[in-house]
């Protein structure tokens, strides 16, 4: 009877596991498909798509060389100003979210509250809803070059960077800002020595989240930034296209490859963090 | 090293919407609530002393740590006037009050070392360098934890969190040391040092200490003068001699005192100017000193309750005066026994030394044992029955 019913949990097991796994290489198949493709003569690219690239099919290196000097924008250009927008909106993102945050989770008004569920109200509208009045908003506001973009960024971003920063300061203890005061801090004081270096595991996952999100973008530069003039990586990939509009794949796989391996190593590297930062925001908010 | 002056002193926290609307004020425990908002702490008056150990007592809610974060800074002050070496400080921020705290959850900032919380306050008062440290390394002996300067918080028991605490606070020097139940996190064991190391630590600096507890124990060893407040207001003020042997009223009876006091229902005579107490028929001749009081006082005989401490209760002797009743339970305290009777109609505690100065034993009492008891005129307490002490 015993071991019916654990061979009937092991089948269980299994197949689920079966399941999981076939679902595991659905989500890595373009990733892979992406790697392999970017080593891959362009010809062969659409015809032997998930062929390893051997002999003839094998490109090496030329794709990179060909993505990044492609056309008549400078690829370095578009890493430069892809750089400079993530780190500028990020910067701003996790600066006003959580000063933000810590006065709506220290004072307890209607105005705060309100605030508070706007924010989380922000997290449901989709883009696409806001984009074509905002690209017009951000063109006479002059938020449409790479130095001001990060300006719409903290809006866009601020709705789950708040959300996440009020469930962690909720979780500190109030009596270490009161020692502050007594100690002699003024609330700038306080918020810069004391309440911003424990928020550090927030900080973290939230700049994680943030940056994978703006580095990847592509609707919200393409909509507001002057393309001409301004391309981050996503817009330039977009770009790569020869006379007669055709397509290099081999070389968009190159770039692709390139612009996703940072973003990759960066979430290895912190994903702890992230989980971390969810997880306090989540039990504690 | 300064005076603190507290008259008047009240806090209201204003009625929500949401009560208003529904008109249910009056559910807050037994705090007085007016049309403002419930009365957290109600005209309290207080001459605080240079360099003089106040102890806040009382139980949850009666407002003591309300009053001391009002001193703090911490809270708004409703009504009345706070001054601080003869200064009104009503509207000053804690910061410019020349004070400290000490927090019941230590309040330490976990993202500094031991040296770098401690020398905190001293850095923001831009004190120079070479004395930030020499002031550290000084709390640090004082309080023992010279070795952990350099480590963080978390890397420390509560005990070694506290004296971090307490250094962070003593560092600054300050004109008023407040404490609001620092040790109240702590083992029993852990809270007995630490009560010890605050009565030395008294001796070696020269400030004024308010110190919030609700362990009577805590109140009655460290305080130079106790505050017992109940419900937002003020119960008693004294030294923990005068709280202990006249009590203001049947709260402050009952409070202060482990066993709490047994309570009787009795009669107050009084017959050629001479008071007397009548209990279970027997008559209780009462002490010159308290004849004297309450005849000041123009005390009307009446019915009252007698309050007779555990261990002013004596076990020997057979005579008219004695009370009979049963052993309920015989607990062995090591030096003492608290036995446990039924007599009277009531749960009556006894102390009794384990061995008394005759060298008779006591530890043999067993329950449903019948014994008799007696207490002398001396050391009753009456209360009448608006609960206050009639020799006051």
């Amino acid at each position: 009877m015993d071991k019916n019913t654990l061979s009937a949990e092991n089948r269980r097991k299994n197949i689920l596991s079966a399941v999981l796994g076939i679902i595991c290489i659905i989500y890595v198949l373009p990733v892979v498909a992406v790697v392999i493709n970017s080593f891959k003569v362009n010809t062969y690219v659409k015809t032997n798509t998930f062929d390893i690239p051997t002999g003839e099919m094998w490109a090496g290196f030329a794709n990179f060389i060909k993505g990044m000097t492609f056309g008549n924008y400078p690829f370095w250009k578009s890493a430069m100003y892809s750089t400079l927008i993530t780190i500028l909106s990020t910067a701003l993102i996790l600066l006003f979210t959580s000063m933000a945050a810590w006065y709506i989770a220290r004072v307890n008004s209607k105005f705060c509250k309100a605030v508070y569920y706007l924010c989380v109200f922000s997290m449901v509208v989709p883009f696409q809803m806001v984009m074509f009045t905002l690209s017009k908003t951000a063109d006479k506001l002059h938020l449409n070059t790479p130095w001001t973009i990060p300006i719409v960024y903290l809006g866009f971003g601020a709705g789950l960077a708040i959300f996440m920063f009020v469930g962690f300061v909720k979780s500190i203890p109030i009596e270490i800002e009161e020692a502050a005061a007594i100690d002699g801090c003024g609330p700038l004081r306080t918020y810069f020595s004391v309440v911003f270096p424990m928020l550090r595991p927030t900080m973290i996952s939230v700049g994680i989240l943030e940056i994978m999100w703006v580095w990847n973008d592509y609707l919200l530069p393409v909509l507001v930034l002057d393309i001409n003039e301004y391309r981050t990586i996503p817009i330039h990939i977009q770009y790569l296209k020869g006379s007669y509009g055709t397509v290099d794949l081999g070389a968009t796989m190159a770039l692709i490859l390139m612009s996703i391996i940072p973003v990759i190593i960066f979430y290895l590297a912190c994903q702890k963090y992230i989980i971390k930062g969810v997880a306090a925001g989540a039990v504690k908010g | 090293m300064a005076e603190v002056s507290l008259r008047h002193i009240k806090k209201i926290y204003p009625n929500t919407e949401k009560q208003k609307k529904k008109g249910d004020v009056h559910r807050v425990s037994h705090l007085k609530v007016t049309a403002e908002g419930v009365v957290a702490v109600d005209d309290f008056n207080l001459e605080i002393a240079d360099r003089e150990f106040i102890v806040l007592v009382g139980p949850s809610g009666c407002g003591k740590s309300t009053t001391l974060r009002m001193v703090a800074g911490l809270e708004d002050i409703s009504g009345g006037e706070l001054l601080i070496d003869g200064k009104l400080v009503n509207d000053v921020a804690p910061k410019d009050r020349d004070i400290a705290m000490v927090f019941q959850s230590y309040a330490l900032y976990p993202h500094m070392t031991v040296r770098e919380n401690m020398a905190f306050p001293l850095k923001l008062k831009k004190v120079p360098q070479a004395e930030i440290d020499k002031k550290v390394n000084e709390a640090a002996e004082i309080l023992g934890i010279t070795e952990y300067l350099d480590r963080k918080p978390k890397a420390l028991s509560g005990g070694q969190r506290q004296r971090v605490a307490i250094g962070r606070a003593i560092v600054r020097e300050p004109k008023v040391l407040l404490m609001d139940e620092p040790l109240s996190n702590l083992d029993a064991k852990l809270r007995n040092q630490m009560r010890a190391e605050i009565i030395k630590l008294r001796q070696r600096i020269n400030t004024t200490f308010i110190y919030v507890t609700h362990d009577q124990t805590e109140a009655m060893t460290l305080g130079d003068r106790i505050v017992i407040m109940r419900d937002g207001e003020v119960q008693q003020i004294g030294t923990p001699q005068e709280v202990f042997d006249h009590p203001a009223n049947l709260f402050v009876s009952g409070f202060i005192g482990v066993p709490q006091m047994n309570y009787f229902d009795a009669k107050l005579l009084k017959a050629d100017g001479k008071y007397t107490v009548e209990l279970d028929g027997k008559t209780i001749e009462l002490s010159a000193e308290k004849q004297a009081r309450l005849a000041a006082n123009d005390v009307e005989p009446q019915d009252i309750t007698l309050g007779i401490r555990p261990e002013h209760i004596a076990l020997f002797g057979e005579g008219s005066e004695m009370f009979h009743g049963t052993v309920d339970v015989s607990e062995m305290m090591g030096s003492s026994v608290h036995l446990h009777l039924q007599s009277l109609g009531k749960d009556v505690i006894v102390i009794v030394p384990t061995m008394d100065l005759q060298g008779i034993h006591h530890d043999g009492i067993k329950a449903g044992q019948e014994i008799a008891f007696t207490f002398g005129g001396n050391v009753v307490h009456i209360f009448g029955k608006d609960e206050k002490n009639l020799e006051f």
